[in-house]
């Protein structure tokens, strides 16, 4: 508790965002079993569990591991990287509104991926996320040349919205040009779905998840600096354009990955880092790692609800989180609102 | 230039609906045009084309461009934004999301979405103020909270108007062409419902003009000069809305006409605005127009939706008007 003086605030709720991220942890875990349960076919509580010592018909074991599991550990991993990806540029923007999506980044990662789609059908797959990764890259390096010496404040997200929108009507005029065959699994995958989960996509997508963790790590301690303000950044060392860069980039490898694999998954990078916020304000490492935790939780939670709720072909995941989504983040708006208004 | 630009940008205009009724995939010279119109024959190909495909298809565009570029005239000097636009500040994605609501879940008539736009119109534009206020910076001067709280706001109707438009297929078809702002003749009736409405929205900002050109002196100055600030500024906004929920009605939301034709026509006429919105209604309806020609001509065969050649245009101008109001005034 010495150096509660320094920074009180810390050192008095660290222990709480640890008790959040536990729980956080727990409800990950029920939630993995009740989605890998429910379903056209049904598992109970037990078969989920001791499906790993006893082994189960054909049917369950389908069901199990070529349909939901693959799905799960898609939409907890997108969710995680599309968050975390969100958690950065917030701090990088210094604005809760930043997102991969409304700064035009995932645009720039979906028109690559569809004038490959269009101009070399044959393509495969594989190809996909290195040319998503260099549209996300590419519009990024646009928007920092469009926005050249400002580098924080409300001005970068508004260029970022004029980015997305007439890069989404550059994708508007693409779907005109794909072949109808593509078309339709196209149209799926760009309201932000997870009924095309499999196991290739899951391995496509698990490196970038893997290394999102020494992300964090190297990147935290920039960040909250980078949260005080550049002039007190600079002050304690940090050089804070090429930090700025790193943060930037590394939000664009984890956003594109996720778009590549699941598609866009709109709102989710300004909800969940919100989230989190308003359950736990923590900072630095701790900030990130809840964010991207509550994320893939979301996702989770959302694609239980899609695939089980609603029509038979089910809702693409997209669209649950984004009309969840919205009161839910007004809510942790407020109630940060309230914190900030409580504390001060 | 002020005093000649009227004329000008009627000239402007007549030149361009006879263009937009000339050109396509077969051309009609104007003599054939003047022909269908005064003496239409429906065993006559052409005049066939010119009364039921590109006329209803122009006036709708004409409309549309019209209405719209008013509003976000008059939304950009109640407001006090340069940006504020109906496709900025939730109004298009709440009249957008009110019609297909109305239509998928209500089965309401045609008729009657009118109202349903306009009411939806009304709530995403208060949704984006009251988003604004709980997410708005303390300093905030140029009101940027908005413009970011209405793209949000935007895109969560937007989702919702996409869900229920995958929850019913057979209808999907009907209404997928209307949101990608499309302008074309099949949507005659809904101009034969909606054009009413529109028109008394832009006739209310005209009659308001005098008013807000005082309005822009300052709030205090206008109540000076015996100006009911709260009422005219709630009246202005109401009649933008129903406008721009009017003409979204008609062929769907199309972006940043309201945005971007205030801002061309103001260095042309003075930010008077009894001159402005004239003004601002026939450079629209140009401007529409020609977009809606390129829609149709650019990727022959395939046709384009006129709501995305403006947004790709309209995306271009946003980023240069971003540059020019908030990153020069920045650098200075």
């Amino acid at each position: 508790m010495s150096s509660r003086a320094l920074d009180g605030r810390r050192v008095l709720r660290l222990p709480g965002g640890m008790q959040i991220g536990l729980a956080n942890l727990a409800a990950a875990l029920a939630l993995t079993l009740t989605s890998l349960g429910l379903g056209a076919v049904s598992l109970s509580w037990g078969e989920t569990r001791l499906d790993l010592l006893a082994p189960l018909d054909a049917d369950q074991a389908f069901a199990l591991y070529q349909v939901r599991l693959p799905r799960l550990l898609l939409g907890f991993m997108a969710g995680w990287s599309v968050a975390l990806a969100g958690a950065m540029l917030q701090s990088l923007a210094r604005n809760p509104l930043a997102d991969p999506g409304l700064l035009g980044l995932s645009q720039g990662a979906m028109v690559a991926i569809m004038v490959l789609t269009v101009l070399a059908p044959g393509l495969p797959p594989a190809w996909l996320p290195g040319a998503a990764l260099l549209g996300g890259l590419a519009v990024a390096a646009l928007l920092l040349a469009l926005v050249r010496g400002h580098a924080g404040g409300l001005a970068v997200l508004l260029m970022g919205i004029a980015l997305e929108s007439t890069l989404s009507a550059v994708t508007a005029v693409l779907v005109l040009y794909t072949p109808p065959e593509t078309s339709h699994a196209l149209a799926g995958w760009m309201a932000g779905s997870l009924a095309l989960a499999d196991w290739p996509r899951v391995t496509m997508l698990a490196p970038w998840f893997a290394a999102s963790p020494i992300a964090i790590l190297l990147l935290g301690r920039a960040l909250r600096l980078i949260d005080l303000g550049t002039p007190m950044a600079m002050a304690l060392g940090l050089d804070a354009a090429r930090a700025r860069v790193a943060v930037l980039i590394v939000a664009v490898l984890l956003s594109s990955a996720a778009l590549t694999a699941v598609g866009p998954l709109m709102f989710l990078g300004v909800m969940a880092p919100q989230l989190a916020a308003a359950l736990s304000p923590a900072s630095g490492r701790a900030r990130l790692v809840l964010a991207a935790l509550t994320g893939g939780l979301l996702v989770t939670a959302a694609d239980m609800l899609a695939r089980n709720a609603g029509t038979d072909i089910g809702l693409p995941v997209g669209l649950v989180l984004v009309t969840l989504g919205a009161p839910l983040f007004v809510l942790a708006m407020r109630m940060r609102l309230f914190l900030r208004m409580s504390s001060s | 230039m002020r005093r000649g630009f009227p004329v000008l940008a009627a000239l402007a205009l007549a030149l361009c609906l006879l263009l937009a009724l000339s050109a396509g995939e077969s051309w009609i010279p104007p003599s054939g045009i003047w022909a269908a119109l005064a003496r239409f024959d429906e065993t006559r190909q052409a005049d066939v084309i010119v009364i039921y495909q590109r006329l209803p298809r122009a006036l709708i565009a004409m409309l549309a461009g019209a209405a719209l570029s008013m509003s976000g005239a008059v939304l950009q000097g109640v407001l006090r934004n340069p940006l504020a636009s109906p496709s900025l500040v939730g109004i298009n994605a709440g009249a957008a999301l009110a019609v297909v609501a109305g239509a998928f879940l209500l089965g309401l008539e045609p008729r009657a979405q009118g109202s349903a736009a306009l009411a939806g119109g009304g709530l995403g534009f208060l949704a984006s103020l009251g988003v604004a206020r709980l997410a708005g910076h303390a300093h905030d001067p140029r009101g940027l909270a908005l413009i970011l709280s209405g793209a949000i706001v935007s895109m969560f109707l937007g989702g919702l108007t996409q869900a229920l438009l995958l929850s019913d297929p057979a209808l999907r078809q009907d209404y997928l062409g209307w949101l990608g702002g499309n302008v074309s003749h099949v949507h005659a009736e809904r101009l034969a419902d909606f054009w009413g409405l529109a028109a008394l929205g832009m006739a209310a900002m005209l009659l308001l003009a005098r008013r807000l050109s005082l309005l822009a002196l300052g709030a205090e100055k206008a109540a000076s000069l015996g100006i009911d600030v709260a009422r005219t500024q709630l009246l202005a906004l109401g009649a933008a809305v129903l406008a721009s929920a009017s003409a979204v009605a008609i062929c769907g939301p199309l972006g940043f006409l309201g945005l971007v034709v205030p801002h061309l026509v103001r260095p042309l006429t003075g930010a008077r605005f009894g001159a402005l919105l004239p003004g601002c209604a026939l450079a629209g309806a140009c401007l529409c127009l020609l977009a809606d020609l390129i829609a149709r001509m650019a990727l022959a065969p395939l046709a384009l939706h006129t709501g995305v050649v403006l947004e790709l245009l309209g995306g271009i101008a946003f980023m240069l008007m971003v540059r020019r109001f908030y990153l020069r005034g920045a650098e200075a």
